[in-house]
């Protein structure tokens, strides 16, 4: 039980250690338990927040070493926080999963059976929008010429099982679309300056999310402002671990967002690591810019757009990110409702995880399909024709099996709604 | 060494004093239980003489039955041997009660009619009813598992004991649950002696839950003009958020022993609270009457205590089955009666599926047996309910089990508990099912 | 114990390698429930599909004369679902669906591992619910709550789990998988469900559970009062029950407790409470409103400096926020804390309540009191420092004058927590050696070869008491006290 080592907490090294407040904070009561998706689905104590926690902790005290089990049960969890949200105590779950993979990925220690080539391929691509384009732009070749019918069809990649998963995933890969302009004039009364984050999925897999949250922003009386060369948030190195990338990659972001008022995000993953920023970056600037991070739903909560009637009936997902990572749920819900003629049908388990969670249903399939079809089957119980989500990833997740399940609904963003409904005016 | 050898007779006397101890004939053969005469017949005047008479059985492999008032003596098998009745007429004093507690402990020959004198002034009462039980002693409601009309809202002994003393089969006192209405001490020993029919242990003492007398009571009789419509009247009430204290079903042949109209079917309905409260939800009783066919008229409390009537047949049934069966079993029963020739009333406790069949002029006891019996029986064992004889005649006792089949695994388990804490088989042997 | 490679290889017969557990790091989450200072790994978890396969695991361990733990959710508070002599834990958690709702008959049968809130959740619409509702009941398991016979803030009206569960299936110790009870309301023999309901897995494991369901009432009340001192409040509280007045829920909290709610949470109770109650009716409409305006006058009649009644559920809510998240703000007015579960008679509730004060004194620690006062069933908070030397040992002191006081008042040394670890050493405060060795009796009965969850429950002598070792540790908001 030696935590004497200098520069060591337990088997951890001293830096980036999980905070032994945090995990000191929990006192076993398992309020998480029935939060979390992975204990939903398995049922095993070390697959649960308060087990992990437990697992965290030992190692901090030194009671237990940095092993290959202990990376498994942690790289099984989605990273989505909702037992942040059931927790009476506060223990960060999030910043001690990801100081604890740093950890583990500092020294080494990968679950067998980890699919590390597969994560790594992820995080020299996603982040990248210098390679990840021309990759897309391969791929709608792919989809464009017919070879992904025939792919399909014959089931030709079942062989191999991660790029099966992979491909089910693609939704169309749309035509590049035109940049968006690098500054959009304020409609009506001028509030500020808004720099909208464009991320690396949305903007080349959902491009008009981008710019409907542009038109929307505007509408609301704020001038967007579309940094130019502007890169990855970090998010995905964040959430495996790899800290020393993501500051990096932060300290890249921060400067091309010096001048705006707010910085406005459309993707769960990303606001939610743009608002820790201050957390892991710990510095002044770091803190200043999490604080004018703002999910597009918050900006335009506090807006009075004229909306126009959209009749259809829809039903909204919590992107973990968003709502528990955020605490934002109740501005996208408000938004909805304001659009007359729409109906919002509560969708149960609305705040369980999809099973998206950044890339772990590219690495951990089994579980986050598992996770899919308990969102389907809650989806099919509200009897909506459409499912809300605020994040690119989970729209994906959800159209993959509600496709699977042969439940026809459409998937779309909140803003795409809003933008609909505000031409109908 | 016989029971009637001096040596013991003293032994015993020496308990109690020979004035409490019963050997002449002539009134022993009227202590008889299901006609097995004893030797002795004594009335211990405490608790301790209570486990001294026990310890004297157990050293002399003596039988020993306990009686109350003696009213459901008649319910069991009859016993293997019988050498000694012990008769707990003596041990009625109410040893404590808190009215502020609402907790009241009481010696196990205290009758419920001494115990609701008792408690009146206070404003408080036990909540248990078996119908005609008012002279009946409270341990023996409680080894019996008697109740009646305020099940409905109240349960039975088994929710209303929170701890129990009692002599085990070697004579040691032993004391089981709490004084208090919330404990989780251990195992809950209370429970294991309700119904026990005191082939576990004899209970000398119980602490008992009581219930305040809500400042306002009135009852209604709903009458229904058929079986169909009083299962669908039933249903309601019992699908509603109405909050009746006590209920009671009788057909008309039950009603007329009552002395009260005898609709084809009626429920009884008691509501005690407020007085608003009691007035408006006799309006919603009425209304709900009325949806279903029936008719709801204001009933006398005092008829209530008019139920004992009903179930003071020569021969008494216990039907059980689920509680949404309950007409099923009252047109069953009354079909089967028909077909045997033997004129039946019956009383039944609404949302717990049990139906008291009692039997007046019964045909012969091999056909009714055969007839009624057996085929009712073996109806309700088939979807998990069962029939007890609660009362009958010897001969047709002996004609059909008391007691029914038991499941051979859970029979199992009670005989491993019997043979623990009663090897020799001191305490009412062969009465409990399975020959316990 | 080390289990043979055989005997694992068994257990992964009867339930598929994806149901054992024997990795170092998933057995070391097994080691604890919520009670973390009792800790004991197991040798193996399992976690069963089916009652088939929990009978086998029974049989087996039987013939191997392997220790088996039962555990459902793991947030008891009396070192239960852990293993002190190691062997194998069954964990129910898998086994958690409805098996069946029965609205005509009133009741549900389900399989341990549900929990309770899924239960009402999944028959609300309906207008049915369950009622035994302890604080843990977002996460504590059906299962978990009949085998500690749990109890909870609405038991003073609805009774406890003991009066909602009509039937059990278990696997004795014996390894028989029977069904007790049912949904037919009486079977003749003797009352197994009864006894098997709080007998904390000693007897059995409990397989499926058949309980009652309530209806939903018609209408529900919820009042909050302040008190200038707890002396007004514990009159109030009996006074309200001399009336003849059962609440659906009777809750006190007192000023150390309301201090650290309001600078904690904020529930905006007044300023000089020195007490606050949370009264629930619930009931017919016409009821809820002919006994609120006696319990107004009887508060009023002891000193009431204010009366509050919730207007809406939002209102309803925001009442129960600070009784709810009591516990969890303590980390702002202590570093550590005792928490003790006993019971006292009703009429004694202002006795004990000026005892636990002197042993406050006495000791030179502050005591605090959130609790079922309905019930008597009270929930001591001994605050201390355990960087103060001596302050632990005081507190414990206080923690053994404390319940000493509630049994001599005639109490019980649990109200509704359980024994357990906890305070199987304490139960000879309250039984005598003939009471103890009846229920250990009782106990071979159903488990002749002393399988089930050894060590729990009955003191390993009767004589002998393992001294109370209470929670140690600061409890968050909504900890089921």
């Amino acid at each position: 039980m030696s935590q004497a080592a200098p520069g060591r907490v337990g088997s951890f090294e001293a830096r980036d250690a999980p905070s032994m407040d945090g995990l000191r904070a929990c006192v076993h009561c398992g309020i998480c338990l029935p939060q979390c998706p992975t204990y939903r689905v398995l049922g095993e104590e070390m697959d649960s927040p308060r087990g992990r926690i437990y697992l965290m902790r030992a190692a901090a005290e030194g009671r237990l070493d940095l092993t290959p089990t202990l990376a498994h049960h942690l790289d099984l969890c989605l990273g989505c926080r909702a037992c942040e949200t059931a927790c009476p105590s506060g223990v960060p779950f999030g910043q001690l999963l990801e100081a604890t993979r740093g950890q583990l990925e500092r020294r080494g220690v990968s679950a067998p059976g980890r699919d590390r080539s597969t994560l790594r391929f992820l995080l020299d691509l996603f982040p990248y929008p210098g390679r990840f384009g021309p990759m897309l732009h391969a791929l709608r070749l792919y989809q464009l010429s017919g070879m992904q019918a025939i792919v399909r069809g014959f089931g030709l990649l079942a062989p191999f099982r991660k790029l099966q998963a992979m491909e089910a995933l693609l939704p169309r890969v749309p035509l590049p679309a035109a940049d968006l302009p690098e500054v959009i004039p304020a409609r009506g009364r001028r509030h500020g300056r808004a720099g909208l984050l464009l991320g690396c999925v949305q903007r080349f897999f959902y491009p008009d999310v981008n710019a409907d949250t542009a038109r929307l922003l505007s509408a609301s009386g704020w001038e967007v402002v579309v940094p130019r060369g502007q890169e990855c948030c970090g998010a995905l190195h964040l959430h495996a671990g790899q800290l020393d990338g993501f500051r990096a990659m932060a300290r890249r972001l921060m400067p091309a967002f010096r001048d705006v008022d707010l910085v406005v995000v459309n993707a769960a993953g990303c606001g939610s690591a743009l608002k820790e920023y201050g957390h892991w970056l710990a510095d002044e600037e770091s803190r200043a810019f999490s604080e004018r991070v703002r999910d597009v739903s918050e900006v335009l909560a506090d807006a009075d757009l004229p909306l126009g009637p959209l009749r259809e009936t829809v039903t909204y997902h919590d992107a973990c990110h968003l709502a528990h990572g955020q605490r934002v749920r109740a501005q996208p819900r408000a938004l909805l409702r304001r659009i007359p003629g729409l109906t919002l049908v509560e969708l149960a388990d609305a705040e369980l995880c999809c099973g998206s969670a950044g890339v772990y249903n590219l690495l951990e399939p089994q579980m986050a399909s598992e996770l899919g079809r308990l969102k389907v089957a809650r989806i099919r119980e509200t009897g909506a024709r459409t499912v809300v989500a605020a994040n690119p990833g989970c729209l994906m997740q959800i159209r993959q099996h509600c496709r699977a399940a042969g439940l026809s609904v459409d998937v779309a963003h909140p803003v795409t709604l809003l933008a609909r409904a505000l031409e109908a005016r | 060494m016989a029971v009637t050898a001096p040596a013991l007779q003293e032994a015993l006397a020496d308990i109690t004093g020979r004035d409490h101890l019963l050997r002449d004939p002539v009134p022993l053969a009227a202590h008889a239980v299901d006609g097995v005469t004893p030797a002795a017949v004594i009335r211990p005047g405490s608790g301790e003489e209570v486990g001294r008479v026990l310890a004297l059985c157990a050293g002399e492999r003596l039988a020993l039955v306990a009686r109350g008032s003696g009213r459901a003596l008649a319910l069991g098998n009859p016993p293997r041997r019988l050498d000694v009745v012990l008769d707990t007429g003596r041990l009625r004093t109410v040893r404590d009660y808190v009215p502020e507690d609402m907790v009241a402990t009481v010696e196990a020959g205290v009758t419920l009619d001494a115990l609701a004198a008792h408690l009146a002034p206070h404003r408080q009462t036990l909540a248990l009813d078996p119908p005609g039980g008012g002279p009946r002693s409270i341990g023996g409601v409680l080894a019996t598992h008697a109740s009646g009309p305020l099940r409905f809202r109240y349960g039975t002994g088994r929710d209303l004991l929170l701890g129990v003393r009692f002599v085990q089969a070697d004579g040691t006192l032993t004391w089981g649950g709490a004084k208090v209405v919330k404990s989780v001490t251990g195992y809950d020993i209370p429970k294991l002696l309700v119904g026990s029919l005191g082939t576990l242990g004899v209970i000398i003492e119980a602490t008992l839950r009581l219930h305040p007398v809500p400042p306002a009571s009135r009852s209604w009789r709903v009458g229904f003009p058929s079986a169909d419509a009083a299962r669908a009247g039933l249903a309601a009430l019992l699908d509603s958020s109405l909050q009746p204290d006590r209920a009671a079903l009788l057909d008309a042949a039950g009603l007329s022993r009552a002395g009260l109209p005898p609709d084809a079917v009626s429920l009884l309905v008691g509501v005690s609270s407020v007085l608003e409260a009691v007035e408006s939800q006799g309006q919603a009783l009425a209304q709900l009457a009325r949806s279903h066919g029936g008719h709801a008229e204001v009933l006398p409390d005092a008829a209530w205590q008019g139920l004992g009537a009903t179930v003071a047949a020569p021969v008494l049934l216990r039907l059980v089955a689920e509680p949404s069966r309950l007409l099923d079993g009252v047109v069953a029963a009354r079909t089967a009666a028909a077909r045997v020739g033997a004129s039946a009333s019956m009383l039944a406790q609404p949302g717990h599926g049990v139906l008291q069949l009692a039997l007046w002029d019964v045909p012969d006891p091999a056909r009714l047996s055969r007839d009624l019996i057996l085929p009712l029986r073996s109806g309700l064992e088939a979807e998990g309910g069962s029939l007890v004889v609660e009362r009958a005649p010897l001969e047709l006792k002996a004609s059909c089990e008391v007691w029914g089949a038991i499941d051979p695994e859970t029979l199992e388990i009670m005989s491993r508990i019997k043979r623990e804490f009663d090897p020799d088989g001191v305490l009412a042997p062969g009465r409990f099912v399975g020959g316990l | 114990m080390t289990l043979t490679a055989p005997l694992l290889r068994a257990l992964e017969g009867i339930v598929g390698p994806a149901g054992l557990v024997v990795s170092h790091e998933g057995l070391l989450t097994y080691e604890c429930d919520m009670h973390t200072f009792y800790k004991g790994a197991p040798d193996a978890v399992v976690l069963p599909g089916s009652a088939q396969q929990v009978a086998a695991v029974v049989r087996l361990c039987r013939r191997e004369r392997v220790p088996i733990v039962p555990r459902g959710s793991g947030t008891g508070l009396i070192g239960g679902a852990m293993a002190p002599a190691g062997g194998v834990m069954v964990s129910m958690t898998r086994m958690n669906r409805i098996l069946e709702l029965d609205f005509p008959n009133r009741c549900a049968t389900v399989e341990p591992g549900l929990i309770n809130l899924w239960l009402s959740q999944a028959t609300r619409e309906r207008g049915y619910f369950f009622a035994p509702d302890p604080s843990s009941q977002m996460v504590s398991s059906i299962g978990g709550n009949a085998s500690t016979n749990a109890g909870g803030p609405h038991c003073l009206k609805y009774g406890i789990t003991v009066n909602h569960v009509l039937g059990l299936e278990v696997v004795t110790g014996a390894g028989e998988l029977v069904r007790l009870g049912g949904k037919i309301h009486e079977r003749p023999g003797y009352d197994l469900t009864g006894v098997m309901v709080g007998a904390e897995g000693t007897l059995g494991l409990v397989t499926a559970v058949t309980v009652r369901l309530t209806h939903v009432p018609e209408g529900v009340k919820t009042i909050l009062a302040s008190f200038p001192t707890i002396e007004d409040a514990s009159e109030t509280v009996s006074a309200i029950i001399r009336a003849g007045i059962i609440p659906a829920a009777l809750e006190m909290l007192d000023e150390v407790v309301i201090r650290a709610i309001e600078e904690g949470v904020g529930a905006g109770y007044p300023k000089g409470a020195g007490a606050v109650l949370l009264i629930e009716l619930d009931g017919p409409a016409a009821e809820i409103e002919a006994q609120a305006a006696p319990i107004e006058a009887i508060c009023r009649d002891h000193l009431a400096l204010e009366i509050r009644v919730a207007k809406s559920e939002a209102e309803r809510a925001l009442l129960w926020k600070g009784r709810k998240e009591a516990a969890g703000v303590f980390g702002r007015l202590t570093p550590n804390w005792l928490l003790q579960d006993a019971v006292v008679p009703r009429s004694k509730l202002p006795q004990i309540m000026k005892e636990l004060l002197a042993i406050g004194v006495r000791h030179r620690l502050v005591i605090a009191n959130v609790f079922h006062a309905g019930d008597g069933n009270l929930h001591p908070l001994i605050c201390y420092d355990d960087r103060v030397p001596g302050e632990l040992e005081r507190a414990k002191q206080a923690n053994e004058e404390l319940l000493s006081a509630c049994l001599r008042l005639g109490g019980s040394v649990t109200g509704e927590h359980g024994v357990g670890l906890d305070k199987s050493g304490s139960l000879p405060m309250q039984f005598a050696d003939a009471d103890l060795n009846f229920m250990a009796r009782l106990r071979r009965a159903f488990d002749p070869d002393g399988i089930m969850n050894p060590g729990k429950l009955l003191p390993s002598h009767p004589a002998c008491g393992e001294g109370f070792r209470p929670i140690a540790r600061p409890l968050p908001a909504g900890t089921w006290i």
